[in-house]
């Protein structure tokens, strides 16, 4: 709603965020604006925005302010496609936890500190991490500890320390646990395995400890005595140690050797990467949702036609590939995330609003959804019919691949389990789609019997009446 | 402030500093000791007219 404060950015008194016609807008509150004053005359903005570690704005008229409390309004950069924490790969969580230290160390060496050290204030801009909460800051009370020294913890070193020591599915416990997983859980789950790292000994066990033992009551004198910058710089710099230990390899999932481990000969994947360019190439696409991206062969096709192409998968270790290849390579425009698609990211937080459903970020301009559907409907018993009704709503123009039950990789699902999808046919899956879209061109891969479709989203009235 | 830090959090800190004191008067009381000895042995080599 115009003028109204974000669904995302309400618990901080100091100021929100809000949109006016379309425009993404910051409002700084009077009660913070001495705090902004000083951080803006320290130089650090324009240091970290400089290197875009912050994302840029620039100051707009009071006027465009959305309530009377305001000092100041600012217009951020936009990010392009907002995604959360529990939908990043290991290595994505990892800068976007170190770059939040990065930015404390500088902010403590002007004499400032970061208030909150909330995973959800890092966003993606293709392959770099960015800190979007430009209020974060303010100036540090001399003697004061770092009041977000948990909270940093629980979002980012905990979850980083049970996907790297226990199980990379643990990443998934952000989901359930908005503000961080719990110090004591993570204790817990980490076991004797804190025991053999010095930073997780002292970060998550020892801290998990003092949480316990200070539970309803205030720190006495001893716990309230002051704490210098040089702590907190060595604090700091402790946290990254504990951090840079922490390494994941991408291997041994399900889906990780993908794409070595197909059927498509080298003719058939080029002749896929053609089809896909050239099928969204004059569409005005801008925007592009690659659909089990896997390690994002096929993202890297769209994007030459695109400006943009946010690559879902599953696997966690598919992700993190494709994500150490857009940092590698210095890629822009290609957003590798984990999301599961038969239970993509719902709307999650207060009043289902904080946090976006995935099909709340949507349209996008175009889908892709290659080798895909055939895991849906035989490995998930989706009937093709509704995947077509919800891909109609995630994006106008989709590019499908149709897999049919004599490719191996259908027969290889098949071979475990009764065949149960009589529909599961070429007619059968033409007629389902024809119901939520128009078949706009069918195309041949070569060197295989799948197909590759163009297809139209009809409009809402339409639908009923296909 | 508007996150609760929580006290045991707190409290680590106050720990940490403590911590961190006490290596930095550990770190230094063994440098003073070593140069202290450093110094004797010189002191000692130009005694004996040793080279």
């Amino acid at each position: 709603m115009d003028g109204q404060p974000l669904d995302s950015s309400f618990r901080d008194p100091s100021g929100f965020v809000f949109t006016r016609e379309g425009v993404l807008y910051r409002q700084v509150n009077r009660v913070f604006q001495d705090e902004f004053e000083a951080v803006t005359a320290s130089g650090l903005y324009d240091e970290l925005a400089g290197q875009r570690l912050l994302v840029p704005h620039r100051p707009v008229s009071l006027d465009l302010a959305a309530s009377g409390e305001a000092a100041a309004v600012l217009e951020p950069e936009r990010i392009p496609f907002i995604s959360y924490p529990y939908e990043w790969s290991f290595g994505q969580l990892r800068d976007a936890a170190l770059l939040t230290l990065e930015l404390q160390e500088r902010a403590l060496v002007r004499g400032l500190t970061l208030r909150d050290a909330s995973a959800y204030n890092v966003q993606f801009d293709g392959g770099q991490p960015v800190f979007i909460d430009t209020l974060s800051f303010e100036r540090r009370k001399e003697g004061a500890p770092w009041m977000a020294y948990r909270q940093f913890c629980e979002h980012f070193l905990v979850p980083l320390a049970l996907m790297s020591r226990v199980d990379i599915r643990l990443g998934s416990l952000l989901r359930t646990h908005l503000d961080g997983v719990p110090l004591e859980l993570g204790a817990r789950l980490l076991g004797g395995r804190s025991w053999r790292s010095l930073g997780l000994l002292f970060h998550v066990r020892l801290h998990a400890a003092a949480q316990r033992r200070y539970r309803d009551r205030a720190p006495g004198a001893a716990a309230l005595r002051p704490v210098g910058a040089e702590t907190l710089l060595g604090l700091v710099r402790g946290l990254r140690g504990a951090v840079d230990g922490l390494r994941w390899s991408p291997a041994g999932t399900e889906w990780s050797e993908y794409t070595t481990d197909n059927n498509y000969t080298a003719a058939a994947a080029s002749s896929k990467r053609e089809l896909v360019s050239g099928l969204l190439r004059g569409r005005g696409v801008r925007t592009v949702w690659d659909l089990g991206a896997n390690t994002g062969e096929y993202s890297r096709a769209a994007r030459a036609v695109a400006e943009r192409v946010v690559a879902f998968d599953l696997d966690p270790a598919a992700v993190e590939r494709n994500y150490r290849r857009v940092r590698a390579e210095g890629e822009s425009g290609v957003l590798p995330l984990l999301m599961d698609l038969t239970n993509p990211s719902p709307a999650l937080g207060w009043a289902h609003r904080e946090r976006l459903s995935l099909e709340q970020r949507g349209p996008a301009d175009a889908l892709l959804a290659l080798a895909l559907v055939h895991h849906l409907a035989i490995g998930n018993n989706l009937p093709l019919g509704r995947i077509a009704e919800w891909f109609a709503r995630l994006g106008r123009t989709l590019v499908i691949e149709f897999v049919p039950k004599a490719d191996s990789q259908v027969q290889r699902m098949l071979r475990s389990r009764p065949d149960i999808f009589p529909c599961y046919t070429r007619e059968g899956f033409e007629a389902a789609f024809r119901a939520s879209f128009e078949i706009d061109a069918v195309h041949p891969v070569a060197g295989s019997e799948r197909l590759i479709y163009l297809m139209t989203a009809r409009d809402g009235d339409e639908i009923g009446a296909a | 402030m508007y996150i609760d830090p929580t006290s045991g959090s707190l409290a680590l800190q106050v720990l940490a500093a403590a911590a961190l004191s006490a290596v930095a008067m550990f770190s230094r009381a063994r440098e003073a000791s070593k140069s202290f000895f450093r110094s004797l042995v010189s002191r000692g080599r130009r005694w004996t007219g040793s080279r």
